[in-house]
């Protein structure tokens, strides 16, 4: 007779375990991956970004409230390719959460589902801070964006079956937005002379419309310039035309010599979109850039 | 009970149906149909809008992989290989985007791009060397970690055991000039889909390696909860877990040196941690250690021993292991993005501690034929076992300034640290005294702030004292103790992330023995030279 409420009980805590979880959680490394992740994931998920748009996700420091979001994450959806790679490690190991381990589908990397540009090249730190793994900062190209957007959704019918095709009619339609803003982008640089970059950090976006990398100010990765290496660049773009494009921690002065002796003008722009953009918020930051490129004279 | 049998059939009857949907959300065959056709699909879609030259190279790694799959001639399988490592140099096989296995899951490639997987384990090296010069001919990086304390073997016993001689020999004193502290080797890898492990092994100046940490921890614990195996640096306090190369001075501070020593709380245990799921981060843990340590709850050496021949009473054994257990919480609320807090508080407990503690008699010199009445000084060896006690809070802020190169960042941190050791006397030549109990406390304090003035170089300042309570109880006599203390500055400069070079300059006031003080300058000037894989910035 003892089995009989024993049993009700265990139905009912079995009942209550089986009820879905009210929202997938996901966690963000940077901005533009928390707006694609909105995006994709739409309204029903809950998303956290781990770092502002000023912060540079290279050199970041391993933060507890950090390691407080990735232990309830279901999804980590990191830039990858060793941007993060300073803390990400850290702060997943101390998370204690198994879900989000790298080789689980919790962890996604973007990088990894499309390909790199400056892959390979040699493993020497004479090179400055080299990976040969590949460039990763492809957030800043609409195109690779939404094709990530596509593996995403597919990443997230995978964890949440049920809503697979809303995610993959949302990736979708974000790929479809991306390309019809992308057309008009073309147009709007037509002609445009490209820009010099303080590091190879906007490589992706020049790429995406054909414009040439007219120099970075930085010579090897890393490492900041010399006056010598300075007058060596203006000399070599003496009489050309350009624009100086450098982010918010990347330092001023020499972007800003440069745009004196050159006559252009020199652009601060943060690599990343705000952090509470969703799929619009990241295109528009696309279009500043966009028309920072299309400025130059 | 003969309607249990029916009622429990019933029941399982019940729970099968609703435990059934928890295994099917793995996977049914019409939804690996309907996955398999959204791969697809992404995958069209996909190919249409990656360049040509991507589209190509494709091609051509599947026509080098049928040729592979083809012929099993040992020159085609080559020719395959040659054609793969050409269209993906440096990158691990497994990474590629472009070249998915049949069995990979819709949601895209689940492994992280990284170039150190090609090294498994990663592996880093890191130099550290300095050039040390102070007042007192070299003596004083030894003597800041034998500032005088009730509890430990008084200098003036004349033995060799002396502490600041003892010191002498540890583990990263400098002498006056150039000095090779250690070079680290570090080996990490993740084990299995279970285990994550590391491996730290220094090599000093004179070639003799030590084992800093060799550890395990677990990946795949539910509920927060983590386990960590083998020799490692405890979670105790804020500084304890940092290697020599990642503090922001050359030198241990005070209170770490003269209550841990050296190398700190170092044992080889067990570590269970849980992170509980409030609202903001909080870290509970607690650990279980052999306790060979050299300072909190020692054991004394064959050595000490000898001293205590002619005593009355036994010392006793060293304790079978574990002897030592801590545990630890850690609280960081959420605080905007560039602003980083945390709070600490540690206990740690050694179930054995044993000292040997020398003390000078003067008695009258009685040869007949000595015409000057000279007194002469007996040294008396009391040895005292019991257990050592150490608690401390630490708190550590950090800002991220937001400029170049770590310019206007700033980190403040502050540790204090108070210790007893509840000891009584077991061996003595007055075998009166065996069976009285002494009781030492001791405590001490650092503080120190971090700012980078400019792109790449960053000043620092610490004020470290220790002794600010020297109490023994249940002595015959009331010794007046004083505190040691320093001021230090240094100033950094970080090449890349790969080298640092580090300036540093401290004003010590140390206390030798009651009443003796060593006031010396010292200067440091250290390299640090990181190789091979990239290093973590842990909080």
């Amino acid at each position: 007779m003892m089995i009989q409420p024993f049993c009700r009980a265990l139905i009912g805590l079995i009942a209550l375990a089986a009820v879905p979880a009210a929202a997938l959680e996901i966690v963000a490394t940077a901005p533009s991956m928390g707006a694609l992740a909105r995006e994709i994931a739409g309204p029903g998920a809950q998303v956290t970004v781990l770092a502002g748009p000023q912060q540079d996700l290279h050199r970041l420091q391993a933060k507890p409230s950090m390691m407080r979001s990735l232990r309830d994450a279901d999804l980590l959806v990191a830039i990858g390719a060793e941007l993060e790679v300073g803390w990400l490690p850290v702060a997943i190991s101390s998370a204690a959460n198994p879900r989000i381990q790298p080789g689980r589908p919790g962890y996604f990397e973007a990088a990894a589902q499309v390909d790199l540009l400056d892959k390979g090249g040699s493993a020497d730190r004479a090179q400055g801070d080299v990976h040969p793994v590949g460039n990763p900062h492809i957030d800043l190209d609409p195109v690779r964006m939404a094709a990530v957007g596509q593996a995403l959704a597919g990443r997230l019918a995978q964890l949440d079956p049920a809503a697979a095709a809303t995610y993959r009619a949302r990736a979708e339609a974000f790929a479809t937005q991306a390309a019809a803003r992308t057309a008009g982008w073309q147009e709007q640089l037509a002609g445009a002379p490209g820009a010099v970059l303080y590091h190879r950090d906007a490589l992706y976006l020049l790429d995406r419309f054909d414009l040439p990398l007219l120099g970075t100010i930085e010579p090897i990765p890393g490492v900041p310039p010399t006056g010598r290496q300075l007058s060596a660049l203006t000399a070599a773009l003496k009489g050309g035309r350009g624009v100086i494009l450098y982010t918010p921690y990347q330092s001023s002065q020499a972007p800003q010599a440069l745009a004196r002796d050159l006559g252009w003008t020199a652009i601060q722009l943060p690599l990343e979109p705000p952090a509470d953009a969703d799929g619009t918020g990241y295109l528009d930051h696309i279009g500043r850039w966009v028309a920072a490129l299309a400025s130059a004279r | 009970m003969r309607h249990s049998l029916p009622q429990g059939a019933l029941c399982a009857a019940l729970l099968t149906p609703l435990l059934a949907p928890l295994p099917a959300a793995a996977a049914s065959d019409p939804e690996i149909a309907e996955l398999r056709a959204s791969l697809n699909q992404i995958k069209n879609q996909y190919e249409r809008r990656i360049a040509d030259l991507e589209s190509r190279l494709a091609t051509a790694e599947r026509q080098a992989a049928r040729a592979a799959r083809e012929s099993e001639a040992a020159a085609a399988a080559k020719q395959a290989q040659a054609a793969a490592a050409e269209s993906q140099p440096m990158t691990a096989p497994t990474v590629g985007p472009a070249a998915p296995s049949p069995a990979a899951p819709s949601g895209g490639v689940l492994g992280a791009l990284t170039s150190g997987s090609a090294f498994n384990p990663q592996i880093a090296v890191i130099l550290d060397g300095n050039y040390y010069h102070d007042g007192i001919g070299g003596e004083g990086s030894a003597l800041v970690g034998a500032a005088y304390q009730p509890s430990q073997l008084a200098p003036h016993t004349h033995g060799e055991e002396a502490a600041g001689e003892a010191a002498a020999h540890s583990h990263g004193a400098a002498e006056n000039g150039f000095n090779f502290r250690e070079a680290e080797l570090s080996f990490t890898a993740t084990v299995d889909p279970y285990l994550d492990a590391a491996l730290f092994v220094a090599i000093d100046g004179d070639g003799e390696v030590e084992l800093e940490e060799g550890w395990f921890h677990t990946r795949g614990l539910p509920y927060g909860l983590r386990i960590k195996g083998g020799k490692f640096l405890s979670d105790f306090g804020y500084i304890n877990k940092q290697h020599p190369h990642q503090w922001d001075f050359v030198d241990q501070n005070l209170p770490y040196l003269n209550l841990l020593g050296a190398h700190g709380l170092q044992d080889t245990g067990a570590q269970l941690t849980w992170l509980p799921p409030l609202p903001f981060y909080t870290l509970l843990g607690a650990e279980l250690a052999q306790g060979d340590q050299e300072r909190f709850g020692a054991v004394v050496d064959a050595d000490q021993r000898a001293l205590l021949a002619d005593n009355a009473g036994y010392l006793g054994e060293e304790n079978e292991g574990p002897r030592l257990w801590t545990a630890f919480a850690k609280v960081a609320p959420n605080l905007p993005e560039r602003h980083a807090l945390q709070f600490g508080a540690s206990y740690a407990r050694n179930n054995q501690h044993q000292e040997v503690q020398g003390h000078s008699h003067e008695v009258a010199a009685e040869h007949a034929d000595e015409h000057e009445h000279e007194d002469e000084e007996v040294v008396h060896y009391n040895a005292l076992a019991g257990y050592a006690d150490i608690w401390g809070l630490d708190l550590v802020y950090k800002y991220d300034g937001g400029g170049a190169e770590g310019h206007k960042g700033f980190k403040f941190q502050t540790e204090y640290l108070r210790s007893t050791k509840d000891l009584s006397i077991r061996s003595s030549p007055h075998p009166e005294a065996l069976g009285a109990s002494r009781d030492f406390t001791s405590d001490g304090l650092y503080a120190q702030a971090v700012y980078g003035f400019a792109p790449k170089w960053t000043a620092g300042l610490r004020y470290d004292i220790f002794g600010m309570t020297n109490e023994v109880t249940g002595g015959p006599t009331a010794q007046d103790f004083g505190s040691s203390d320093r001021w230090t500055l240094d100033i950094t400069w970080n090449l890349s992330e790969f080298s640092r070079l580090r300036a540093q300059y401290a004003k010590n006031d140390i206390l030798v023995e009651p009443g003796q003080r060593e006031r010396f300058d010292a200067f440091y000037l250290q390299f640090l030279m990181s190789m091979g894989s990239h290093g973590a910035h842990v909080f």
